[in-house]
Order: C-alpha cells, then structure tokens, then sequence
C-alpha cells in the first residue's frame, strides 16, 4: 500500500511538470501544441549529448536542454503560430507535423534504438518495500518546485497578470495596453524551457527513444483536458489523478491496462463535460 | 450535378491510364503504387469525415483498424471466409462509424479532434489485453489468408478498388450531399438555420467515411497477410494518412489521391539514399513546407497556376 | 558526412524519378540484407555479410561474378519487412537474401519468400515455427535456412541450467516469469514453463507479459516481488537494456537471470551506464564472454580494423552471417549459382564448417538432414543450425552458453560447466 502511495506520488510530481508547460500554451494561446511532446524528446537528447557523451556536468546539460527548449519554443512561435494567424486546425496540423520531423531528426542524428539515461542522482532508498530512485525523488520535488514558483510568477509579477489577463480575454487585454504578440512569445519560449526539463526528468526516469515524444504529449492532453483549460492547481490535482490510476490499475489489475484509464477518462470527460472537472478559470 | 461529359472523359482517361501501367513499369514499382492506392483509400476515407465536415480525426486508424481486425480474426481464429469477412468487417467499422460520431454531436474543433487521437489509443491498449488469443496481443496476427499472389494481381485489385471508391465518393460529393457537407465544413450553424438536420449529415458523412475506412483496412491486411497493431494504430500512421490528404488537397476527391501517390513515391526514392526511418525527414520537412505554404494543397496550388496562365494569356 | 547524406537524398529525390522505370541487368550476384539498420543486432548480420562479400570479392567473386550488396530496413516493424522484402525482391530482384530479422519480421514476409522462392537466410530469428513450416511443407520452404539453434534448443539448456545451478547450487524453488509480449517471447515462455517444473523441480509462481513499449518497469517489478517467488526469469529481445537497466536503478532485492538480448553485445555494460551487474542471460554461440577459435578471433580482428562504431564486436548473428554467406556462396558454386532454387538448397543443406580450438570442437555450421531426429528433443529441424544439447557436446557446440555480466563490468560464461570461466553470483545488493 505504502508502496502504491510512493510510486505514485513520484509518478504524478512528473506528470505535473509534463503536463504544465502544454497547460500554458493552451491557455494563453488557446491553441493545441500537438508538437509540445518534442521538447521533451529534444530535451532528454539534448542532455543526453551534452552530459553523458561530451561529459559536461550534469547542472549544465539540464540548462542547456532548457535552452535548446526555449529556443525551439520562439522558432516554433514565429515560424509556425503567428503565420498562421489563429487558425487553430492548421496549428495543430502543422505541429502533428512538425513532431514527426523533429522525431526523424533524432533518429538520423542518435538512431532509433533506445537510449538509457544514467540516473542524475545515483542510488536507491527503501521504504517500506517500495524502490525510491534519488533521481525520481529529485524529479517528483523538483517539479514541485518549479509548479509553485510558476504560481507565485503567475499571480504576482507584471508579466504574469498580463498573461492571466491574455488567457482570459485576449482582445481585452489588447485594449488595455496589453502586447499580447509580445506574452504569447514568452508563453511559448517558458512552455518550450519547461518542456525539455522535464524530458530531462521524463528520460531519466524511463529512456530514450525517438517515439518518446507521443506517451508524455497524451499525459498533457489528458491532464489538461480533465483539469479544465489553464489552471495550475488543476494541472496539479489531476496529474495526481492521471498517476495514481497508472498505478493502481498496474499494480492491481493489469500493467498492460495502465493507459486504458487515461484514454477512457480524456474520452468520457470531453463528452460529459468539454470545460473539464475544475471549470475553466484564471492561470 | 452539375456532370459533364469531359468529368467522365478525365476519369476514364484516369483509369485507363492506371490499368495499362503494369505493362510499362517494374514489378517494384507496381509495389510502391500498392501502397500508395491504399493510402490514397485511407486519404479519401479522412478527407470524406475530416477534409469536408471539418471536424478533424486524429485516430482515423480507429476505424480502419476496426475492419481490419474484425476480418483478420474472423478468418483466422474462425475459418470464416474472406467473401463473408470482409463485408462483415465493412459493417462492424459503420458501427465504429457511429461511436466516432457521438462526440462529434456534443464537440468540435481541438476537443473533437483529441477524443479521436484517445480513441485510438484505447483500442490500441485494449487489443493487447482484451482476448489476446483472438487478436494475437501486440504481437498481432501473421498468416492471414491473402487475396491475391504476385505484385500485378495485386496491384489490379488495389487499384480497381482504389478506382471504385474515389469514383463513388465524387459522385456522392456532387450531390446535394456533399454540398450541404462542406457547408458544414464552412459554418455549420448556417446549415442548421437552414432547416437541414446537421446531426443527420453528420451522421451520413461518418458512415460513409467508415465504409471507406472499413472497406480499405480489411482489404489492406489481407493484402499484406499480417496486422500488427503498434504499425496500425500508430501516430506515424495518423500523419502520413492526414499529410497524404491535405498535402494533395483536402475537400476535393483527387487531392488524396494526388497526395497519397505523390508522398508514397516520395519515401520509396528515397530508400536507397536514407534507408532508415529517417527518411521521414525530409517527407515531414516537405510536408511542412507544402502545408504552410498552401494550407489548401497542391491541387488548389495546381489551380492557381492554371489560373495565373489563364490570366497571362489573356493579357495577351 | 551526414549532411552530405541529407543533400544526396535531397537531390536524388528529384532527379531519379526516371530511373526506376530501367531496370539494368550487370552481371553480378545481387545480395540483399534485411534487418534493422538501427540496432546492433541487425547491424551485426549486415557487417557480417559485408566482410564475406569483401573477402569473396577479393578472390575473384563467385562463379566469375563480383557481389553486390543492397540493403533494406525493416525498423523492426512487420509492415516494413513485408515492404522491404518485396523491395529487395522485385525492385533490386536480388539472387540471395540475408537477414537479420527478429522473429516477429521474419513470420511476416515469409510467404513472401514463400512466393518469390529466393534463397534466403536468417541468422537471428530462432522461431521454432518457421523450421515447423519446413517440417510440413519442405516443398515451398526449401529456399529458407535459419543458422541459429531454434527456441527449443534455447529452452532446453535454459532448464538444464536451471537444474544444475539454481536448483542445485542456489537452492531456488519457485520462479516468477517476466516476458516480452513478442513471438520470442511466447514461444520461450511456454517452453521453459512446460519444463522447469518437472525436469528442474521449479515451481512457476505466475507469468507477467510486458509490452516492449514499456518505459517504467517499477510496478512490474512490485508485482513480480510480491508473487514471492526466489527468482525472476527474464525473457526479452527488443529493447532489453531498458528492463535491465532499471533493475538496477531500482536495486530490486530480487536475483533475475534468463534471456536478455542487449546483454550478448559488449555495448550493454556502456548502454546502461555501467549499472547492469548481476545480469546473466542465455546466449546463442558465440557471445560474449566465450572464448574464440582462432578462426573466428580473427575474423573479429578484421571487423575491428574495420568497423569503428558500435557494435565493437559483432553479436552471435554476425558470426552467422559472415559464416553463412560464405556457405550460401559455396553452394551456389556447386549449383551453378541461386536461379534454381532447389538444386541451390541441396548444396546449402550439404555445408559443413567445423572450427576446433586446442584440438577441440568448438562451432560448427551445419544443418541438420531432412530426417535426423535430435535425440533430447525427439523431433526434427530440417535447415536449422545442428546444435548439441548434451555434454561433452561433440557433435556440435551447445546450442547456447550462460553468460553473466559481474558488477565490475567483466563478463564471462557459467554454463555449462565446460564453457565457464567465472561463477554464477546474485548482485550485492541482495541480502541473502
């Protein structure tokens, strides 16, 4: 039972942190980021080549993944989304797109074999029976670090009211001074920064592999789906949600059944109730 | 309709063209254009829901993977037939057809599009698990019952298939159908203010599409005599099914299979240069390129051109 | 260099369309490679093959004509072996096939062999029920040869293994099976469940199948430990280092042996971060950790000068092919080369290379005779690798060995007993 609770809440402190960064985008840009999986594939690569086959230390290889993140975020924003003016189904067409190219960069560049990551933190504490790697241990508080620091950012900074302000009305803030070109920028460089940390954390815990891109975009969509559009508290809960069912149904009914939950929850949600169980509210 | 004699005389010509091919052309070849008739079906069967209602599938392989499995374990966990399978495959993926369509009445946009990529997904997950004995687990299924033998038979069955489906849905799209089906596409609140029953077409434009999709897929595996669900219900196959139509031109019956033959020839070139899966680079790179340069396809691009000489020549 | 590669293909991609429509006829003897280009497994056959087309080529090619050889990827995936075999088939219409297919690729485009009759030969699939396609239809099947031992042979030195040691030595009762959901994966499971209990005197607690997409093993292994079971038997060959290496991650206080593929190759130590100690799994011959006839050192040593990436030594399936196609070449000398298939097959069936180290027998790449029943088995394997499954192993090298990779990064072979260099050890971290 201890051991249930543990593993899940390692599992779901890095789904938060998967999932938050695509909360972001859909939120403020209201769009489907359906490439938002690609960060963190770029960025567990990226950190792969830098700390494990150059040897750089590993602080270095995770900012260098946020870099690489962000900086994919901006040429995504300026190449894609704003030429495309708001037209939501070719975003999210151009982006499904966009994922599967950078998935074959990857393979040409690392080929298609999997990947391990060495742990970030190496070794093991037992409790209870239950395996706690110090490496998801970090991940699990690191992301709750970062989880509440973009909530205090949110709630109390100038740039991020004027994203709050963007996410509720965009033409509203528009009138009232507010750049909304300019948010939407930074929205997509932080949710790029975030995405690739967490492919860092995602890789470490798993592997890598070039089709690692579509497991942690199908967490997002669900956590974001369920959790309603743009809260981070939501985001929060329903990570717990989404992580705990993994692990439950693997370790009482079926590891093979992990995902049926998930997908029969994003379904059974959008159907029941398209605003999500915590209703659509502020950032 | 609006038919004219030149309509038929331009599909004949089509199919003629089609059918003498074999005689000119290698056995490898004849391959590559199997699967590119194949895709061309599972471009139109998209482009029929997707490409004119609008309302974007993200799993369409949720239903050809329906009429898939349904004939590949009829035939071979239960000997049935494959003249008896494969219609039965048709009807099981119209069923499907419908269980796509419940969301569809209730959402749109993004939101439909998501429950279609969680279908997929879920039945990718629960072919593993429910009854692995009949649906051979993620391994899938080899040794299934093969239509046809030889690279020309093959083809003559693809292609006349292929031929038979694009045919039917442009006749079908020149009624008043289709049109009131792309209406939808465009505004459906108009549609309805007009005094048609939305949840009907909608309903006509699913079943059709999932006949298509059903058709296609049970034909495909027993072409292929394997199934094997990580292939199939892949989001590699979503987008090569989605590029194929709106690189080709989504909303118009010759566009997927424009697109479809066009991107399939595309990746066959380019095997003995890249050999691996990352010949998808420069598939998805051209995709991108073509799809943000004319959201609408090469076939509207076509047009333009033709419109562009038109005007030259009458400055003239 | 790859770039260069992206501006060919770019090029090429406009300015070929032409050239399909003209199919050249050298003369040369085409060979085509199919098998994943992406993994070491695959890339073992493939360099294999290359070093004996190389060194064929050199002393004047066969039949007065020079080897070409041609490539097709599977990734892995059925779908595309069907494709690539049609590919290697019809487009490049190629007069032998090599492959490196894993079992799954190979049951796919074997009624393509079936129907285009190209002599072919696999290294790396050991399913038994292609070799039973041979037994009920040698007819259509006579191109096809597989030169690895089958599952069965696999299976049986597994629970002689597990009779012998972990029974015997380790006092281990009951077992809990960890299995990739593959055609590999079910025929070994179902083989060694069969047998461990009555022949080893094992229990099987429960058998837990995984997806080969799995990525977080940590409730699997919860799972397997709560069976309470003394051991966990292993069986997987896709993606291997992913469920070992997190076995080490998560230190389960569980000893784990069985048939991890990624471990046969000298990569596993790097590609789990040198966290993969402990691990033992079955290994068809030769592997790592096994000692060389000086035949085959030498081959290795070539491959070495050669070839500067991964993998640094070829798997067991390179040895295969490298053996094997020298073979295939041989016979078709004798049958006046591939076109007729069934003259080409008797010669192939007639190949016997037998390699001795220190006066010993040490590999031999034979086939077993249409109607010889091996004597364990009491069944026949017509165009299978002849294996032996019984010491002093004689007649042919065991059709597997036992390796275990230590936690200092050596490895080295446990069984059989007259193969071993080290002893079979359970990791440090398991209190005993």
């Amino acid at each position: 039972m201890l051991q249930v609770l543990i593993q899940g809440l390692l599992l779901s402190g890095l789904y938060a942190l998967i999932a938050v960064g695509f909360t972001l985008i859909f939120s403020v840009g209201r769009v489907l980021n359906l490439a938002y999986g690609a960060y963190l594939l770029i960025g567990g690569y990226t950190y792969f080549y830098f700390s494990q086959q150059l040897g750089l230390p590993k602080f270095a290889g995770v900012a260098l993944a946020g870099i690489i993140g962000c900086a994919l975020g901006i040429l995504k924003f300026q190449l894609i989304v704003r030429p495309l003016k708001g037209n939501h189904v070719a975003i999210e067409i151009s982006t499904l797109i966009l994922a599967v190219f950078l998935q074959s960069v990857v393979i040409f560049v690392f080929g298609d074999s999997s990947k391990i990551l060495l742990p970030i933190i190496p070794g093991v504490e037992r409790v209870a029976g239950a395996a706690i790697p110090f490496s998801n241990l970090f991940a699990a508080i690191a992301s709750w670090v970062i989880l509440i620091s973009l909530w205090l950012f949110v709630r109390s900074t100038h740039m991020g009211r004027a994203m709050q302000a963007v996410s509720m009305d965009a033409k509203g803030a528009a009138i009232s001074g507010v750049d909304a070109t300019k948010i939407n920028m930074f929205t997509w460089a932080l949710s790029g920064t975030l995405g690739a940390i967490a492919g860092v954390f995602f890789a470490s815990y798993t592997q890598l592999y070039p089709g690692m891109w579509v497991a942690p975009l199908i967490i997002a969509v669900a956590v974001v789906i369920v959790g309603g559009i743009g809260s981070i508290i939501g985001t929060l809960i329903v990570a717990h949600i989404v992580g705990f069912l993994e692990i439950l149904t693997s370790a009482y009914i079926a590891p093979e059944l992990r995902g049926v939950f998930t997908m029969l929850l994003i379904i059974v949600i959008l159907v029941w109730r398209p605003s999500g169980l915590f209703g659509r509210e502020e950032l | 309709m609006g038919l004219r004699w030149h309509h038929f005389a331009l599909w004949g010509l089509f199919a003629v063209t089609l059918f003498v091919l074999p005689e000119f052309v290698s056995r490898g070849t004849l391959r590559t254009l199997i699967f590119a008739n194949f895709l061309a079906i599972f471009a139109i069967s998209w482009d029929t829901l997707s490409g004119r209602t609008g309302y974007i599938s993200f799993g369409h392989p949720f239903l050809i993977g329906i009429g898939a499995y349904t004939t590949a374990i009829l035939t071979k966990r239960f000997d049935v037939a494959m003249e008896i399978s494969i219609p039965i495959a048709v009807i099981a993926t119209m069923v499907g057809g419908l269980i796509v369509l419940l969301p569809a009445l209730r959402i749109k946009g993004s939101y439909f599009a998501l429950v279609t990529l969680a279908m997929m997904e879920l039945i990718y997950q629960l072919v593993q698990v429910i009854r692995p004995d009949l649906t051979g687990g993620t391994r899938g299924m080899s040794g299934l019952p093969t239509l046809t033998r030889g690279a020309v038979n093959g083809y003559y069955m693809s292609v006349s298939l292929m031929l038979a489906i694009a045919l039917t849905t442009w006749l079908v799209m020149r009624t008043r159908l289709g049109t009131a089906l792309s209406a939808i596409g465009m505004n459906e609140e108009a549609v309805s203010g007009s005094g048609l029953s939305v949840t009907k077409l909608k309903m006509a434009a699913f079943l059709f599409s999932a006949f298509i999709a059903g058709l296609g897929g049970a034909v495909y595996i027993h072409y292929l005599g394997s199934i094997a669900p990580r292939a199939l219900f892949d989001i590699n196959f979503v987008f090569t099914i989605i590029v194929a139509a709106l690189i080709g031109g989504a909303g118009t019956t010759v566009g997927p299979i424009a697109g479809a033959f066009f991107l399939t020839f595309l990746l066959e070139y380019l095997r003995p240069y890249l050999p691996g899966a990352e010949r998808y680079m420069v598939y998805s790179g051209l995709a991108l390129i073509l799809y943000m340069a004319q959201p609408k396809g090469m076939w509207e691009l076509f047009f333009q051109g033709i419109a562009k000489f038109d005007r030259l020549g009458r400055r003239e | 260099m790859k770039f260069g590669k992206i501006l060919k293909a770019v090029t090429a991609a406009g300015v070929i369309s032409a050239a399909s429509f003209a199919t050249a006829a050298y003369a040369e003897i085409k060979v085509g490679f199919i098998g994943s280009l992406s993994s070491d497994t695959g890339l073992s056959t493939l360099r294999g093959a290359e070093m004996a087309i190389e060194e064929l080529n050199a002393k004047g090619g066969v039949l007065g004509e020079k080897i070409k050889l041609v490539t097709a990827d599977t990734q892995e995936d059925v779908t595309e072996g069907i494709k690539a075999y049609e590919y290697l088939a019809e487009t490049e219409e190629v007069d032998f096939i090599i492959s490196g297919s894993i079992d799954d690729v190979s049951l796919g485009w074997i009624p393509r062999m079936q129907e285009f009759q190209i002599p072919t030969l696999d290294t790396w699939t050991s399913s038994i029920s292609i070799i039973d396609m041979v037994v009920q239809d040698p007819e259509v099947m006579a191109p096809y040869f597989m030169n690895i031992a089958s599952d069965e042979a696999l299976a049986t030195l597994y629970i002689n293994f597990g009779a012998d040691v972990l029974k015997k030595q380790m006092g281990w009762n009951s077992v809990v099976i960890l299995a990739e959901d593959t055609g590999f994966g079910q025929a070994i499971t179902g083989l060694v469940t069969e047998a461990i209990s009555p022949v080893a005197g094992i229990e099987v607690k429960e058998t837990i199948i995984y997806d080969v997409g799995t990525v977080d093993f940590a409730p699997i292994f919860a799972k397997a430990q709560a069976t309470g079971a003394d051991f966990i038997y292993q069986v997987s060959s896709v993606n291997s280092q992913v469920i070992s290496s997190q076995y080490v991650k998560l230190q389960v206080p569980m000893p784990m042996t069985g048939v991890n593929v990624s471990a046969l190759g000298m990569e596993y130590w790097e590609d789990t971060g040198g966290a993969g100690g402990g691990i033992s799994t079955l290994s068809p011959l030769p592997s790592v950790g096994f000692k060389l006839d000086p035949t085959s050192q030498a081959f290795v040593e070539r491959y070495q000068a050669k070839y500067k990436s991964r993998p640094v030594i070829p798997h067991f399936n390179g040895f295969n092919a490298y053996y094997g196609l020298t073979q295939a070449m041989a016979a078709a000398e004798e049958a006046g080369g591939f076109k007729d298939a069934k003259k080409w097959s008797a010669a192939m069936e007639k190949q016997d290379l037998k390699l001795e180290l220190d006066g010993k027998l040490w590999l031999r790449y034979g086939f077993w005779g249409k109607d010889e029943v091996e004597e364990v088995t009491k069944r026949t394997y017509p165009h299978n690798a002849r294996f032996d499954l019984s010491a002093p192993y004689d007649d042919a090298q065991p059709s597997m060995v036992v390796v275990q990779w230590k936690e200092d990064g050596s490895v080295g072979v446990v069984y059989p007993f007259e193969y071993a260099t080290t002893k079979f050890e359970i990791p440090s971290w398991i209190k005993k």
